[in-house]
Order: structure tokens, then C-alpha cells, then sequence
């Protein structure tokens, strides 16, 4: 239904459409079909990619139904058709999980604070939210300004969710337009969450320099007693450290997390520490050195009780999303839940943060006291492999396709080797165990081969600031910063962990700004040079040329986008209220900013990655993402890539697949730099800014190609584009090719390509 | 219907591939092709096989077919070094990409492909790409040279030992030249 007079009025409230910070653009509060011209838009250019996992539907009492070919569905869906319900159905899990987590932050904390509690993201921070900004056209002044963020997303995701009914959309191009706008609605939920959370725990802010903390499961003092939080809500780990702290006893325990939650307990005390990314979780667990585990929500093991259960920890379960079927013990007394943790040996369920919290801190000396923290030794690791026969079922259920069997033949011999790479590989699934038949513990053995080592991550810094992006706006805009890295999402890698950090380092070397998050910024601390020095140790925090940053946890991911939204803002000076369609087509055509999801395996990730391409950001994944089964890809000869020159206004055919894609799996370490090199290119690209990110293009295409691109010709302009290093051979690659000048661009813009309601003007500033 | 050495790929559908035990039928299949094309994948310059790598071996098969050739990953450069200048050098799903529009003009801008044979892709992968090409593009054959059965190809090689896939891919050679 398109907008009535009373509902732009109650959008008119809820934004204060009276505050005059800037013009309210077209489209505030849009709903799922607001923006669909602007995705149709993108869609034509980067059509959707389907690899289909299951070529049959079984959603309803109908099926199952086998769509492959030309086959249709009891209820006429084809196969284009169920891809894009997935992609949708993937979307809404992701944000929802976001929105939930935000949602439980903010009531949360507006019940410790009130629902005035100013948000103050520090000196360096003006812009504080620029996807709220944006997307609805408010300027959120409080933690009940979040709330009604909040309340929009949950709107937008009922919506989506009953799109994906049977008999409802059909179509694969607007169930794509459903998951872009859900996808943009997670970005507004996580930017709610994080700004929550930062207001509400004084995370750091406004601080480039925060601290370096400790990583690692080597990490641990297991002498002490140690609690471990699993998941992604700080919010019970705060409540327990300050019990500890006043109690004056925080120096006798570790607080130690996995995944999330410990990159945001840094950010409340840099004196936690991280095990590491999700796919330590089982590992680590398995350890038995965590005496106490607590569990929030996502990412987190259904079979978390088991595994304490055969590790000696005692478990605490915090969230309504992931109950476990425990015992709800959230009305009892603390004393009462105590006792029945530390005399009884309950796993126990409780929804109340500050009691969860308080309960923690209590039982955890009581729990620890007495227990035996052994690690497996090489003698031990050896005598439990020895059941092994090589009948390789483990190797086959590997979803990393690893060979296990190999490795722990050898392990029966008494060599390491091969078992430690296994584990460098190893996403920590479990399942090679569970298949073993000779009941080979795996994982367990994978003890004795772990490095125990010691690493550093820095301390998740929040919101790009406002000045950081004054002085860094031109040069990215004009290509002279050749463009900004963002590593990030979760550890389901193909390869080695260690790969993360080398594609950080070769980026900031190369001076791009890389920017890291989530399980992504832990992995990128997990090797150490020669020296002993971690990417943190040898690269500047700043968001400038060659700097390396953590924003965060998952949530902090919108900081990313946001901080491409700011330039739009700060440097461009377009206005961000309710102006959606103007800030995508801004970074779309001018901002060089790429995503690399390398382990990308949630839902959320894959919503993440979708908000960043109705953001014009592309996001290149690895492997594994193939089984998303959705990609939007160009191709690059085929398609037509004309453009609006904003100042002559004119369609210009630019003959220039910028960006290539928006968003592609590939399949090794070496061309995801490649890749993500040239989605940089940017038509926007001054002659010098074009020149250097064409040197790097070419630079890094020779070292792991061995030769010049192949589609150099589609990127240089004109003479003036050829990076001056390469420039012969460049001249006689591009004769040879019958390469032919291009036309120059004034304002390249999409607006004005198709129909839509932004007049020409609102691109030029 | 063969079930896949990695689990992952299991099938999910009714329309499998044909594994062809035989690599005088399988040579027999493909020599048929008018425009062949063989892609390779990254994990056939790890692979040894005796003397060789498992991408010399793809490259023999594509020299006795007159094949194009199309460099996925970073194959590029190993095939650079071997004397071989692959035809086209695009990214696995872009490649998948093109082959989908019966009217592509092809690697070789010859038109499009009829045959499209695979070697040395990660198998979650390589399984992902024919199904895309399994479910929109009928108008081609996959056909896969790893020692793995693919479900979603046309024609899939079983799952084989070390040395019986080298064996296999002797006498497939062999039976092309
Ligand atoms: S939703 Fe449609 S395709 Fe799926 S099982 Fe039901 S009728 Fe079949
Ligand atoms: S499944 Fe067990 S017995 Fe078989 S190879 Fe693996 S570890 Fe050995
Ligand atoms: S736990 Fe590791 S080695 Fe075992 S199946 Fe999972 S990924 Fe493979």
C-alpha cells in the first residue's frame, strides 16, 4: 500500500520531521517496496547468480516439489524463484538476529538509564549514526530514539517474512529487492545496537589508539578460575566484571570469551580476553579449561550443554533464543540459583542480565575449585589416535575437505605436523569425531598440535570519527587512497586462519585502509613476523592510508558502511536525511570501498553482505559462500554500463565494468586480492587516483598471475590512466588488444539512468 | 545413484550425474564435443601425480582436444609457466556466468561452448558452479576429471583411489590422441 496522509504523519512524528538538522529527503521510513526501483536498477547491471544446493522445495504440504529445469512447483515457483526466497529467507534470519540483539541491548539498557539517556559518542563523532540518518531520517538523540529504530526494523521484517509465504512473491528480481531492503534494515539494527552498547557500557569512543588485549587460547591463565562467554551480548559479562571489580577480586579470574561477545568484553575491559573466533569454539571447550560457560545468543553450539557436561564446566544459559531446554531458574533467588549450580551440578537457564551476571561471578571460584586443567600432551595424543584404521569416513563428512586421516596416522607414529596444519584448517564443526567409528577424539588430540601461543588484537574502537573522514574523504573520492578494505564476518575459512592476516597486510602495505571486525579481526591477530609482531603491532590505527583497524564486534560492522555514508556526508556534503537512493548512488560511483566475508557461513553475514550492495558496496567471499547459492554478478563485456555525467547531463556509455560485481565467490586466497584490488576501481577515479589503483591492480595480477590483467583495456581511460611503472609494456599490451580511449566523466551517476523520483540535481553538489 | 566422497555434496534432487567408469567412453564423449572447453580449478597445482601435477595431465587432455582453455583461481600463472597461455583467465562463477547465455561468443569468441570439462576445484565448489550450469544451462555438458563423483555434472568420474585416477587419466589421454 503506498503512504496515506496518516502514516506519513506518524512517520512525521517519529523522525520529528520539525528538527531541520537537514532536508528531509524522499524517503523516510521506506517500506519494502520504496526503494525497489534504485534495486531493479542494480539488478539489471548485477544480476542475480543462482547455484542451487537443493534442487527440490519442501516448504509446504504440496511438496516436496523438484524444480530443476524448466519445472515448476506445485504452487508455480520455479527455480530462479525458490534461490531468491532462500536469499530473502536469509536476509530476515540475519537481521533478525541483529534486531533481536539490539532489541534486548536497548531494553536493557533503557531500563538501567531511561529512555532519555543521551547518546555522546564522544568529540570525534557528530555524525553518530549515519544509517538511521539515512535510511529513516532521524537523528537519534537518545537511547528511545534507538528503540524507534528498532521498532521500524521489526516492522520491515514482518513484511519480508510473509513475503516468503507460499502463494506470496514469486519473482525472483523482487524477492531480491526484499532481501536488499531487509539487508539495509540490518545495518540499521546493528547500528543501533553498537551505538546502544557504546552509550550503555562506555565502550571506548572517539579514540583511535585504544588499547592492544590478549588473544588467544594460550592466552588463559588456567590456573586461575576461568569463566568463558559464548556468543555475541556483552551485556552479563559487564554485570559480572564490575561484581568482581568491587569486590576486588577481578585479578583472580580470567574472563575470557569466544566469537562477539569477547571483542565487546575488551571493549568494556581490556583486561578480558579472546580465545577466538567461532571456529575455536569447540577446541576450546573441549579443553575443560573454561570453568564456567555462558552462553548469550548467536553463533553459539546447540550442543553446548553436552560438551560442558563432558568437560566439567558448569553452564549458565542467558538467552530466550538459545534456552537448550534448561531449567528457567530466572525467578529464583541468587542464593538459590548458587546452591543449585555449585551443590546440584545444574545447568541452569537465566533471562535476567543482572542476575545471570551476579550468579556468575558468585559460583565461579566455587566451581573452579579443585578442577584439573591438563592439556593433552604429544604421548597422550598419540596413544588416543591409536584406534585408528585410515577408513578415511572422517575425511569424508570433513565440510572443509580436509584429511584427517592422515593426520592422525601420523599422529600415531608421533609426528605433529600434518596434524597441526589440519587444525590451522580446521572450522571446528565436530563432525569428524562424531563419524568415527573407532571413537578417535579428533578434536582432542588437536591439543597436542594447537600452537598455545600468545597473540594481540586491538580493542574495537567504534564509529569512524568525523575528522578522520574530513581528511580522507577527497583522497578516496578522487582514487589517490586507493580504497578501503573491510575484513570482515565469520572464521568458516577455506584455508589456513593465518591467510586473514596476510590479505590485511597486504592491503596496508599497500596503504588502502583496512578495516576489520568480528571473528575477521581476531583471525587477522593470530600471526605473528619474525619479530613477533602482529599486523595490530606494525600498522597505525587510524582510518587513513596503511592503517588497521578493529571497529568491533558484528554489530559494529555498520560503522563500516557508515563510514562510506560519511563521506557522502562530510566530505561531499550531500545531505543523508531519508536520501537513501543519493548516498548508494554516491558510494556505488565514487567510493572505492570493498568487503571481503573470506569465512562467511551465518545468515547474518550473508544479510550483511546484501545491505552493503544496496549500499553500492561489493563483497567478495570465499568458497564456502557458494552455498549461499546467490550471488550478483556482471559480466563485464556483455553488459551495458552507462552513466549520467551529473554535470553535462548526459548518458555517457563508459564501457567500464566499475564496479565488476557486487558480489562473487572465488576460490583462493590469491585472486580474493586480485579481486578486491580491482573492485576498487571506481568511475569517479581522478587520472592519478585511476593511475594508482591500476598499479596495484596490475602489480598484484603479475605476482600471483604472471602476466598484465586480461581486462586492463576495460579500466584505462585514456593514456593518462597508465601507471608510469608499467607504462610500455601497458601501451603495447593495449595496442595489441585494439584498446581505444574512453570518454571522460565529469559526475558519473546512476540517477537519471532509469526511472525514479531523484532529480539530477540532488547528485550534484 | 553414486554417493559423493565428500558428504557435502550429496545430492538433493532427482537428476544426477552419469558416472562414467570407462575412460574410453568418457574419451569417446568428449572427443564429440565441436567447441570443448577445460577449466581449471586451483587444487590441480597441488596435486602430484607421480611426475607430473594433475594440471598437466588437464592440459594434455585439452591440447588433444583442441580445447580451450580457461584459468580459474590463480592457475594462470602456473600454466603461464608450463608454456601453456590459457585462453581466458576469468574467475570460476564468472566463467559459470557466461557459459549459462547459449549465445556467449565463447573463450575463443567462436561461440559458445558445447563441452565443458572441470579439473581441480575445491569439490564443494566445483558442485555449486554445475549446478548452476546443470539448472540453466541445458544447452551444454559438464563433464569432471577429478577423482570424486559430482552429482551435479553430466558426466563424473567415481570416486577413485590415487592411482587408479591416474590410470584412468592415462588411458583417457591415450584414447584421445
Ligand atoms: S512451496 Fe511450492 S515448490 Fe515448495 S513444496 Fe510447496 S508447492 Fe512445492
Ligand atoms: S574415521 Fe576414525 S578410524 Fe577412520 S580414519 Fe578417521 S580417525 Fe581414523
Ligand atoms: S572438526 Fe575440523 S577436521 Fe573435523 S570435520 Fe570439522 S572441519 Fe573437518
Amino acid at each position: 500500500m503506498s503512504k496515506g496522509q496518516s502514516k506519513q504523519e506518524e512517520i512525521n512524528k517519529t523522525i520529528r520531521a520539525e528538527d531541520n538538522w537537514e532536508p528531509i529527503g524522499p524517503t523516510s521510513m521506506p517500506e519494502m517496496s520504496d526503494l525497489r526501483r534504485w534495486d531493479m536498477r542494480l539488478l539489471k547491471t548485477y544480476k542475480p547468480f543462482y547455484a542451487p544446493f537443493c534442487d527440490l522445495c519442501c516448504f509446504c504440504t504440496y511438496g516436496k516439489c523438484d524444480l530443476t529445469g524448466d519445472n515448476k512447483g506445485a504452487c508455480g515457483i520455479n527455480i530462479s524463484g525458490q534461490q531468491g526466497r532462500w536469499a530473502l529467507m536469509f536476509a530476515l534470519m540475519g537481521c533478525s538476529a541483529h534486531g533481536a540483539h539490539a532489541r534486548h541491548l536497548i531494553d536493557y539498557l533503557i531500563e538501567k538509564h531511561g529512555e532519555n539517556h543521551k547518546i555522546d559518542l564522544g568529540g570525534q563523532v557528530a555524525v553518530e549514526a549515519p544509517h538511521i540518518r539515512t535510511v529513516m531520517g532521524l537523528k537519534p538523540e537518545t537511547l528511545g530514539d534507538l528503540k524507534k529504530a528498532i521498532e521500524y526494523v521489526e516492522k520491515g521484517i514482518i513484511h519480508g517474512v510473509s513475503a516468503t509465504h507460499f502463494g506470496q512473491e514469486g519473482n525472483e528480481l523482487d524477492f531480491e529487492s526484499k532481501s536488499l531492503h531487509i539487508g539495509m534494515l540490518d545495518h540499521v539494527a546493528m547500528e543501533a545496537a553498537d551505538i546502544a552498547q557504546t552509550i550503555g557500557f562506555k565502550f571506548p569512543t572517539s579514540v583511535a589508539e585504544t588499547p592492544l588485549a590478549a588473544l588467544g587460547w594460550g592466552a588463559v591463565d588456567k590456573s586461575k578460575p576461568v569463566v568463558t562467554c559464548v556468543g555475541h551480548n556483552a551485556a552479563v559479562a559487564t554485570v559480572m566484571i564490575d561484581y568482581f571489580m568491587k569486590a576486588g577480586t577481578y585479578d583472580q579470574v580470567e574472563v575470557t570469551g569466544i566469537c562477539c561477545t569477547a571483542i565487546d568484553n575488551t571493549r568494556y575491559s581490556d583486561k578480558t580476553k579472546i580465545i577466538g573466533p567461532l571456529s575455536k569454539q569447540l577446541f576450546f571447550l573441549k579443553t575443560g579449561i573454561a570453568d564456567l560457560i555462558i552462553t548469550d545468543e548467536q553463533c553459539v553450539r546447540c550442543d553446548i550443554p553436552d560438551l560442558a557436561r563432558a568437560s566439567g564446566s558448569a553452564l549458565i544459559a542467558t538467552s530466550d533464543k538459545i534456552s537448550y531446554g534448561l531449567d528457567d531458574v530466572t525467578h529464583k533467588e541468587i542464593d538459590e540459583i548458587v546452591r543449585m549450580i555449585t551443590q546440584e551440578g545444574k545447568q541452569v537457564l537465566i533471562r535476567d542480565v543482572d542476575k545471570a551476571g551476579e550468579v556468575a561471578a558468585k559460583v565461579l571460584p566455587i566451581v573452579a575449585k579443585g578442577r584439573k586443567k591438563e592439556i593433552v600432551t604429544k604421548e597422550k595424543a598419540t596413544e588416543l589416535a591409536d584406534a585408528c584404521k585410515k577408513c578415511m569416513l572422517c575425511d569424508r563428512v570433513c565440510p572443509n575437505l580436509l584429511d584427517i586421516s592422515g593426520a592422525v596416522s601420523e599422529v600415531k607414529e608421533g609426528k605433529f605436523e600434518k596434524m597441526a596444519d589440519l587444525f590451522a584448517k580446521c572450522i571446528g564443526c565436530g563432525k569428524c569425531e562424531q563419524e568415527c567409528a573407532k571413537g578417535v577424539p579428533i578434536i582432542t588430540i588437536m591439543q597436542a598440535a594447537a600452537s598455545w601461543d600468545t597473540f594481540n588484537i586491538r580493542v574495537g574502537r567504534g564509529p569512524i570519527h568525523d575528522v578522520e573522514i574530513r581528511k580522507v574523504g577527497a583522497p578516496i573520492v578522487l582514487g589517490t587512497i586507493p580504497g578501503i578494505i573491510a575484513i570482515v564476518g565469520c572464521s568458516n575459512y577455506p584455508e589456513e586462519i593465518e591467510e586473514i592476516a596476510e590479505i590485511a597486510e597486504e592491503f596496508a602495505k599497500r596503504k588502502y585502509i583496512v578495516v576489520l571486525s568480528g571473528c575477521a579481526a581476531m583471525a587477522a591477530g593470530m600471526k605473528k613476523d619474525a619479530e613477533g609482531k602482529t599486523i595490530y603491532d606494525k600498522f597505525k590505527p587510524d582510518f587513513d592510508a596503511g592503517g588497521v583497524l578493529n571497529v568491533g564486534s558484528c554489530v559494529a560492522n555498520a560503522h563500516i558502511t557508515g563510514a562510506a555514508m560519511k563521506v557522502a556526508n562530510i566530505f561531499a556534503k550531500l545531505p543523508l536525511r531519508a536520501n537513501y537512493e543519493v548516498i548508494a548512488d554516491y558510494i556505488l560511483n565514487r567510493v572505492g570501498a570493498v568487503g571481503l566475508a573470506w569465512g562467511a557461513y551465518s545468515q547474518k553475514a550473508f544479510s550483511i553482505g546484501t545491505g552493503c550492495n544496496r549500499l553500492g558496496i561489493p563483497v567478495v567471499l570465499g568458497p564456502h559462500s557458494a552455498k549461499y547459492r546467490r550471488l550478483y554478478l556482471s559480466r563485464k563485456e556483455e553488459d551495458d554500463w552507462t552513466v549520467m555525467d551529473g554535470r553535462k547531463r548526459e548518458l555517457i556509455n563508459t564501457e567500464e565494468p566499475s564496479p565488476e560485481h557486487l558480489s562473487i565467490v572465488v576460490e583462493s586466497k590469491e585472486r580474493a586480492i586480485i579481486t578486491m584490488a580491482k573492485l576498487c576501481i571506481r568511475k569517479n577515479d581522478t587520472a592519478q587516483g585511476r593511475q594508482l589503483k591500476l598499479n596495484h591492480y596490475i602489480s598484484l595480477y603479475k605476482q600471483h598471475m604472471g602476466s598484465l590483467p586480461d581486462d586492463l583495456q576495460n579500466f584505462v581511460r585514456n593514456d593518462k590512466d597508465i601507471p608510469i611503472v608499467y607504462k610500455k609494456e601497458v601501451v603495447e599490451y593495449l595496442k595489441s588488444v585494439g584498446w581505444h580511449p574512453k570518454p571522460l566523466l565529469t559526475l558519473p551517476t546512476l540517477i537519471g539512468t532509469y526511472e525514479s523520483n531523484i532529480p539530477i540535481d540532488a547528485v550534484v553538489k | 545413484m553414486s554417493i559423493p566422497l565428500h558428504h557435502v555434496n550429496v545430492l538433493t534432487g532427482l537428476k544426477g550425474c552419469r558416472v562414467i567408469e570407462d575412460p574410453q567412453a568418457l574419451g569417446k564423449i568428449i572427443k564429440k564435443a565441436e567447441r570443448p572447453l577445460v577449466v581449471f580449478g586451483p587444487r590441480c597445482l597441488d596435486i602430484a601425480m607421480g611426475e607430473k601435477l594433475a594440471v598437466q595431465y588437464g592440459v594434455e587432455i585439452a591440447k588433444a582436444l583442441g580445447a580451450a582453455i580457461c584459468a580459474t583461481a590463480h592457475t594462470k600463472k602456473k600454466l603461464l609457466e608450463l608454456g601453456v597461455v590459457p585462453d581466458s583467465a576469468y574467475d570460476a562463477v564468472e566463467i559459470i556466468n557466461h557459459l549459462k547465455d547459449p549465445n556467449w561468443k565463447g573463450v575463443k569468441k567462436q561461440g559458445n561452448h558445447d563441452v565443458v570439462m572441470f579439473l581441480g576445484m575445491r569439490t564443494d565448489f566445483g558442485n555449486q558452479g554445475l549446478s548452476t550450469l546443470k539448472h540453466y544451462a541445458p544447452h551444454l555438458k559438464t563433464v569432471t576429471l577429478c577423482p570424486y563423483v559430482y552429482p551435479h555434472a553430466s558426466f563424473s568420474l567415481a570416486n577413485l583411489k590415487a592411482d587408479k585416477w591416474k590410470e584412468y587419466l592415462e588411458i583417457l589421454i591415450n584414447s584421445l590422441n
